[in-house]
């Protein structure tokens, strides 16, 4: 495995250092304290990172077998396009989560995961540094009416609710949010790069190696985080809750589920050579590996409230629970953490606004879900602007106003209103109202290709 | 059991409850802190070496490790083998010979020009292990000094 490293053009270059400025001002604190936090570890340099070494033949679709892309002009302008849309999308994700993450960072109440925490959003800047080296290395202008400057400034130009896909147009509520994002949505990302790897784009696969080692660490960045909160709960803390996480799952899963696109999509996806995967058949996978996830959050959970049990004892104790819902030990079924149901709470794919609730039951009435819902998310999250937006389309769909498919399609639409440089910390794209009247059935991340 | 059944692959965060299981089975100690902490650092430093055999779902053998230099005066990037384990009933289905050789290959693309570990004489086997894999004794000498 070797590696090239790549610098972006100083203006790009400093636009991002501008933007962290902004939106990860711990940065150089992070750099700084370096050796102290992560002692012997390289050092962090923002920069693109290109494996070498790479396959070199088209690894799936209708062109299997034949040399991959190296530009993008070469490609079908259908083909292009799907790609830029997906690298535009990808930059939109790295860099929303860091102003995601920002916002809660601080309430952290411990300082090893906080760091862990701090030294991932340097990574995502990085990967977004990554995405925005592709956008820049490349000439698009066969799919794209927008010159270098204006793709960068719009991708530093998002912030929360203006940013292409859902899961990063919500705000964090507290720390317990940070780790669930790693653990979930950032498991999604794994998925999308791991699936990226093969891309029949050269410089699109070549740059997915290097992010891929890094989000192996935002997942247990995650997902270790979770665990002691387990344990935490298990012991009676009254510092977190396995219901606070709880909740947090029931917030972010449905996002999670809903990157992976429309279940019935993604087949042009596979077709162009850019994934190997349809939208379902990773869906599914992603769903397979949360379950363990769980799974073993509920073992770490038994196992700290019931030390005296054998393992085989506690695998028994947490096989009641789940299979009678009762009560056994002094554990009932609600102290554990459950898989949300793939219909619950849903806004785009299949089951969109359909009334589905959080095991899987079917509501009705409206009221009557509303209600449900209220029950299963977090307090923090219901007064925010996601879900008040979530709750009004919803009673759209349901009262024949709109329909379920209209209402999924309504995203963030970018305006620009002026000014040039990609420096500049002003907002000179503002979101507005509407949809953008396109069908991601095509794109396995949701993201329509003609999104530029 | 079939050794076509063992599926080896990069370390994941999903196999810390698998690992600490796996560790009590050995060494009949429940220690999850302990590999949360461990895992964290090794998929923080090097996920792609760090290896694990999976069969039926599980974690059955893991091997974990990471190329450094300057340790001990040795300046060379050097593949260090630094925990093992395999599951006893897998034991004999070459689960830790196929283990060693992703985690060499994985040592070699970052590379490292040598792979080391240390072993504890009186685990019969294990130094017999890293023979028939190609290892030789080396004249670096392990001290302690007990408190």
């Amino acid at each position: 495995m070797s590696t090239r490293q790549v610098e972006l053009p100083k203006k790009y270059h400093q636009a991002i250092v501008k933007w962290s400025e902004r939106f990860l001002p711990d940065y150089d604190f992070l750099i700084e304290n370096w050796d102290r936090f992560f002692p012997r570890d390289p050092e962090f340099r923002l920069c693109a990172y290109r494996e070498l070494g790479m396959c070199t033949k088209i690894e799936c679709g209708d062109m299997e077998g034949k040399p991959k892309f190296d530009e993008a002009g070469k490609m079908h302008p259908k083909q292009a396009g799907h790609l830029l849309g997906a690298i535009r999308a990808q930059a939109s994700t790295e860099f929303g989560s860091i102003q995601q993450h920002q916002l809660t960072l601080a309430r952290a109440q411990d300082e090893e995961e906080q760091v862990w925490i701090l030294r991932m959003m340097a990574e995502e800047l990085r990967h977004g540094y990554q995405m925005i080296h592709l956008m820049l290395e490349d000439d698009w202008s066969a799919v794209s009416d927008h010159s270098e400057d204006d793709m960068v400034e719009q991708i530093l130009s998002m912030r929360t609710g203006s940013h292409i896909l859902g899961a990063f147009n919500i705000d964090f509520d507290s720390f317990v949010d940070n780790v669930t994002f790693c653990a979930l949505i950032d498991r999604v990302g794994k998925f999308q790069l791991a699936m990226q790897k093969v891309s029949s784009y050269q410089p699109m696969a070549e740059s997915m190696p290097q992010m891929l080692r890094e989000e192996a660490f935002h997942l247990a960045a995650g997902v270790v985080p979770l665990r002691r909160y387990m344990e935490k709960a298990a012991q009676g803390s009254f510092c977190v809750s396995t219901s606070d996480i709880q909740k947090a799952f029931n917030k972010w899963f449905p996002r999670g589920l809903e990157m992976f696109g429309d279940e019935r999509g993604g087949g042009t996806n596979v077709r162009f050579g850019l994934k190997p995967m349809k939208n379902a058949e990773a869906q599914q996978a992603y769903i397979e590996e949360v379950e363990k996830v769980v799974r073993d959050l509920n073992v770490r959970f038994v196992r700290a409230r019931l030390p005296e049990l054998s393992p085989a004892e506690a695998q028994g104790v947490l096989e009641q629970l789940l299979t009678d819902h009762g009560a056994v030990r002094g554990i009932s079924h609600e102290d554990l953490v459950h898989m949300p149901d793939s219909g619950f709470f849903r806004r785009r794919g299949v089951p969109a606004f359909e009334l589905i609730g959080w095991d899987g039951e079917s509501f009705a009435e409206l009221d009557d879900y509303l209600a449900h819902l209220s029950r299963h998310l977090p307090d923090a999250y219901r007064a925010g602007r996601d879900f008040s937006q979530y709750v009004e389309a919803l009673t759209r769909v349901h009262s024949g106003e709109t329909t379920a498919a209209e209402a999924s399609q309504e995203m963030p639409v970018l305006t620009r209103v002026g000014g040039v440089c990609p420096c500049s910390k002003s907002v000179r794209w503002v979101a507005g109202n509407g949809s953008n009247g396109a069908d991601d059935r095509g794109s396995a991340d949701g993201v329509p290709a003609s999104t530029l | 059991m079939n050794q076509a059944e063992v599926r080896i692959r990069a370390l994941e965060d999903t196999d810390i409850g698998d690992i600490t299981a796996l560790d009590e089975k050995l060494g009949g100690k429940y220690r999850p802190e302990v590999w949360e902490r461990r895992l964290g650092y090794y998929m923080r430093r090097d996920p792609d070496s760090s290896s694990v055999a999976e069969a039926d779902g599980r974690v059955v053998g893991f091997m974990l490790g990471e190329v450094r230099s300057g340790e001990f005066g040795l300046e060379e990037p050097t593949g260090w083998i630094e925990v093992l384990g395999v599951d006893p009933d897998y034991r004999g289905s070459a689960v830790g010979r196929r283990l060693a050789e992703r985690v060499l290959e994985s040592f070699r693309a970052r590379g490292a020009t040598h792979v080391r570990t240390l072993v504890d004489e009186e685990m019969a086997g294990i130094g017999d292990f890293f023979v028939a894999l190609g290892f030789e004794p080396a004249p670096m000498r392990p001290f302690v000094k007990r408190f």
